[in-house]
């Protein structure tokens, strides 16, 4: 059993994440196993506010290669949150 | 924003300005806006993070010092208006009590502010009298002028050379029977008494005939340039190919035809009498202004504040250094030159800045008291005036002054008056 913090590994902040924002839309790095009501129950839990949908995808690791080496990043799981309207917003950038 | 004046010492003032959070958050916004493109942030493109996140990752301080710019000015002229003083130099920070964006910024900072004029006497100066009599004199002098001016030099053959003829003549300098370099001429003429060579040789040049052949005992000054000659006795062999006489045109119709637009000699007198009045009367008054305005200044008692000082000397050497740049010459040559340096300098200049400054205070002072107001017609002739200075039509210089420029006309206006009204209030000997 996934505790909600090994689930959201950490918040995403980028430009096209911060857009999101205006529409109470939340990204996240997360496990790649959780699936998306594992994730809604993870974010409820730790940041205390109503998810309405949760939004996934997998991300392929990037081809690293140092000379003839080629390698593979981890893939990994992201997934943005949507909130309800009523929801108070996440302070999500303490300690980044 | 609130201020308070803490003190005032020796005309410098020092105010506490506190400006407040919701303004101060402005003035980081207008920061943030010009500084955000030279921040590098993970997963935003430059320019593009917003303002939270550089302050978390660069510090909360990194926009503060422009902010502070920004918010500075007009929290000062607003607390320089609130308590009504006078600045006359540029505010000098001198504490940062508090900068923070959720506080809001308290800051100390010390200004010099006008000094009070203390008046003393400046009525009933003793000057020289404004009016003058040109003389037979100084009518003969100008024709005189004119005369060598417009001199011929007429070659005689029979003449003696004597004091301001031309000669022209060989020469070859010999130093202890050998000649030397550079001490060789050939048919080079010479104006005797006009020292151009070493003296003693042109004295010896008087009474010389055309044809003549002469030998010149001289030595060469001490301080000579070339070393190996300089204090050394020396032979010039010298042959007189010509003598040439300054004929001094006379004066009648015919020169005056000659050199101006007048036909008679009466008729140019007359005019150039008025001439020489006319810069006499200038000159004069120049002088009246100067030793009215002194008097004025040397019974008044001012103190000046030392940042007044350094600001109005500081002005001076940029002039300074403008003025020699025109010329091609460099600081750095000029010091050179002159073996000074900038604190050299400024130390000369001091005197006459510190003069300069109580004059002007004392001038602005006296208008003040005597209430001058400048007329219309002197302001237009202020415009008028500076417009020829600078080689501006006056019609587009009046398009295109400000109010600002405008009260600056006046003020040249006024000062005109004042000086004026210091002239004829004065007694003329």
């Amino acid at each position: 059993m996934l505790s909600p913090h090994d689930i959201i590994v950490k918040p995403i902040v980028t430009e096209k994440s911060m857009d999101d924002m205006s529409q109470k839309k939340y990204s996240f790095k997360v496990d790649k196993k959780a699936n998306k009501v594992q994730i809604k129950n993870a974010v409820e839990a730790v940041f205390g506010v109503k998810v309405e949908k949760v939004y996934t995808m997998n991300m392929n690791g990037k081809m690293k290669r140092q000379g003839k080496y080629v390698g593979k990043r981890a893939d990994w799981k992201k997934a943005i949150v949507k909130l309800t309207e009523d929801s108070k917003e996440i302070q999500f950038f303490e300690g980044i | 924003m609130v201020s308070t004046v803490e003190k005032i010492e020796k005309n410098v003032a020092t105010l506490k300005i506190e400006v407040s959070s919701e303004d101060f958050n402005k003035a980081i916004n207008k920061s943030y806006n010009k500084n955000k493109v030279s921040f590098n942030v993970a997963g935003f493109r430059k320019g593009k993070a917003p303002r939270s996140i550089i302050e978390r990752q660069y510090g909360e301080n990194v926009f503060y010092e422009d902010a502070l710019d920004f918010a500075f000015p007009e929290a000062y002229s607003k607390a320089i208006e609130e308590h009504e003083l006078f600045p006359v130099a540029r505010p000098d920070m001198e504490t940062i009590d508090q900068i923070s964006a959720s506080e809001g910024l308290t800051i100390t900072v010390s200004v010099a502010i006008k000094p009070e004029v203390v008046l003393g006497e400046y009525k009933g100066t003793e000057i020289n009298s404004l009016t003058y009599e040109v003389t037979e004199e100084d009518l003969n002098e100008e024709l005189l002028k004119l005369q060598t001016q417009n001199a011929r030099l007429v070659s005689i053959d029979d003449a003696v050379a004597k004091d301001g003829d031309t000669v022209i003549l060989d020469f070859e300098g010999f130093n202890d029977g050998v000649a030397f370099e550079g001490g060789k001429g050939e048919n080079y003429s010479l104006v005797l008494g006009s020292n151009t060579f070493i003296p003693g040789f042109e004295d010896q040049l008087v009474g010389v005939k055309v044809g003549e052949e002469k030998e010149v005992n001289v030595t060469f000054p001490e301080e000579y340039h070339a070393a190996d000659l300089s204090g050394k006795p020396v032979v010039f062999k010298v042959k007189v190919n010509e003598i040439k006489v300054q004929e001094l045109p006379d004066i009648d119709d015919e020169f005056v035809k000659d050199i101006s637009e007048f036909d008679t000699l009466e008729e140019f007198k007359a005019d150039q009498k008025s001439k020489i009045l006319e810069a006499k009367l200038i000159s004069l008054k120049e002088e009246a202004e100067e030793k009215v305005l002194e008097v004025a200044v040397g019974n008044s008692s001012i103190e000046v504040p030392e940042p007044m000082i350094a600001e109005e000397i500081e002005k001076s050497l940029q002039n300074f250094e403008y003025r020699m740049k025109m010329q091609g010459i460099s600081m750095e040559d000029y010091f050179k030159f002159t073996n000074g340096s900038v604190d050299s300098l400024k130390a000369d200049i001091r005197e006459d800045v510190i003069r300069k400054i109580k004059t002007e205070l004392v001038l602005e002072k006296i208008t003040e008291v005597e209430n001058i107001e400048a007329s219309e017609e002197a302001i237009q002739e202020e415009m008028v005036n500076y417009a020829k200075s600078y080689n501006i039509e006056i019609d587009k210089l009046k398009e295109s002054t400000t109010e600002n420029e405008i009260e600056y006309f006046k003020s040249l206006a006024k000062k005109k008056e004042t000086v004026q009204l210091l002239i004829n209030q004065a007694i003329q000997k």
